[in-house]
């Protein structure tokens, strides 16, 4: 394997090549399925494999920039992107980023941002996570059930009806200036409350210090009740404006190691158009699903990395590291297996037809 | 939206980084704020990685600007191949119905 070993000028440490193009397209296939820019899992893998960390943030932005281009162009010629939406979500996001980023000043000087942060972490990925899987296992299979007995239903109907109540009762709240998404079948619904919830995801943003990507995705669905593609998709592309603002103000501050971040983007942009083109073969609520079950992973990793922080014991933090890495192999190959499934059986029923 | 209108838009978060960025200012003149102003050593570097390495070392603004568009570049090159790969084994991605 020492052939493969390269050295990274900027970074000054020597890195196996097939990693780098291994972790990009893993990042690559969870980026370009669940709409996210996968920070969560480049940097803590860059981090354990020996990068030092303001590198391997920079390096991460850096790719997660390469890799959004192809997926949202993909997304965008599938009609997943709502471009009135997003644009909206980057301009209140970035405002509750600020105002979350100054709340953690603020915690700093009283000395308790660390717990306090690390807690409201763990927090939300295990309650989202929860949230998700009640939401599929419990009130989905009883909606399937009540579908089950209308057959007569148009698809935009079903979508409708599908629609989480909270999004429902958002909906209802008539609090003048009224706006409307067409692109995501969202007649009217107040501007304020689409502000208030990108703000709120802005917060949490810059209150966590995370790119944002998997928190946006489903409030977009739940708060907002967009469809879960669409949401992915639109995600995506406010991943693709944060993506080239931190590679470029990254990179201007030399974090970004430049040939680490070549490689892994050959590796990410291939997993990512293979990412984007699942999410036209598998269902909304199996995204979804599928989503629920990795922030669970993620969630146990941090745990584990917690564990480290507090006892010191270096055996916590390695499985921490394989936990996250094993996760995102896993779901890797999940969706790609799925891919070749579902496209298989369109072509047999395709050339069942033509018969 | 149309392509121009997207890089547009990208090159004008470009500029906002600019604007906000401490280094920069320390590049042009001021005093440089960064706690990682570490110099690349080039003894031992040759071809592509001194070339990096130098560009690092002496300019930073250009090597950011190189760094984002050699990543625009090769994400929108091999996003391209990739879907052509795609398209020969019949994975379609044409306008989808969104179904939950």
């Amino acid at each position: 394997m020492d052939a493969f070993e390269i050295y990274l000028p900027v970074a000054g440490i020597e890195f196996n090549v097939l990693l780098l193009i291994l972790i990009g397209f893993c990042v690559g296939v969870l980026g370009g399925f669940f709409g996210v820019g996968g920070g969560w899992i480049v940097t803590p893998a860059l981090n354990i494999f020996g990068f030092h960390m303001s590198y391997a943030i920079g390096t991460d932005l850096a790719n997660i920039f390469g890799q959004s281009i192809g997926a949202t162009k993909k997304h965008h010629k599938m009609g997943n992107i709502d471009w009135k939406l997003g644009f909206i979500s980057i301009i209140a996001s970035i405002v509750g980023l600020e105002i979350g980023s100054q709340v953690i000043i603020v915690l700093e000087k009283m000395g308790t941002a660390g717990s306090i942060v690390r807690w409201c972490y763990l927090f939300m990925m295990f309650g989202l996570s929860s949230f998700m899987l009640y939401d599929y296992f419990v009130v989905h299979k009883r909606e399937l059930k009540q579908l089950s007995l209308d057959e007569s239903q148009t698809e935009t109907q079903n979508v409708r009806s599908r629609r989480s109540t909270i999004a429902e009762r958002l909906h209802n709240i008539n609090l003048p200036p009224m706006i409307s998404f067409p692109a995501s079948d969202i007649k009217s619904v107040s501007l304020w409350i689409v502000l208030f919830v990108f703000l709120l995801t802005g917060f949490l943003s810059g209150f966590l210090g995370v790119g944002g990507g998997f928190i946006r995705m489903p409030a977009l669905v739940y708060l907002i009740g967009v469809p879960t593609v669409i949401a992915v998709g639109t995600d995506l592309m406010s991943v693709l404006f944060a993506g080239a603002y931190g590679c470029f103000t990254y990179a201007i501050k030399g974090r970004v190691e430049f040939i680490a971040a070549f490689f892994m983007l050959i590796g990410a942009s291939i997993g990512a158009q293979i990412g984007a083109t699942a999410v036209r073969y598998i269902k909304g609520y199996g995204i979804r699903l599928m989503f629920a079950i990795m922030i669970l992973c993620a969630g146990c990793s941090v745990v584990l990395e917690q564990i480290y922080k507090m006892s010191g014991i270096h055996v916590y933090q390695t499985t921490a590291g394989l936990v996250l890495m094993g996760t995102a192999v896993f779901m890797t190959l999940l969706i790609i297996t799925r891919l070749i499934i579902e496209a298989k059986k369109e072509k047999e029923l395709k050339n069942k037809l033509s018969m | 939206m149309s392509i121009k209108k997207i890089i547009a838009l990208l090159l004008l978060c470009i500029v906002i980084a600019c604007a906000f960025n401490n280094s920069y200012a320390g590049d042009v003149g001021g005093k440089e704020v960064t706690s990682l102003d570490h110099k690349v050593d080039t003894t031992n570097l040759s071809g592509v990685n001194l070339w990096i390495a130098d560009l690092y070392n002496n300019n930073k603004l250009m090597y950011a600007i190189v760094v984002t568009l050699v990543m625009a570049a090769l994400g929108t090159t091999m996003a391209f191949g990739t879907d052509l790969i795609l398209k020969m084994f019949g994975m379609d991605v044409t306008k989808i119905s969104h179904r939950e």
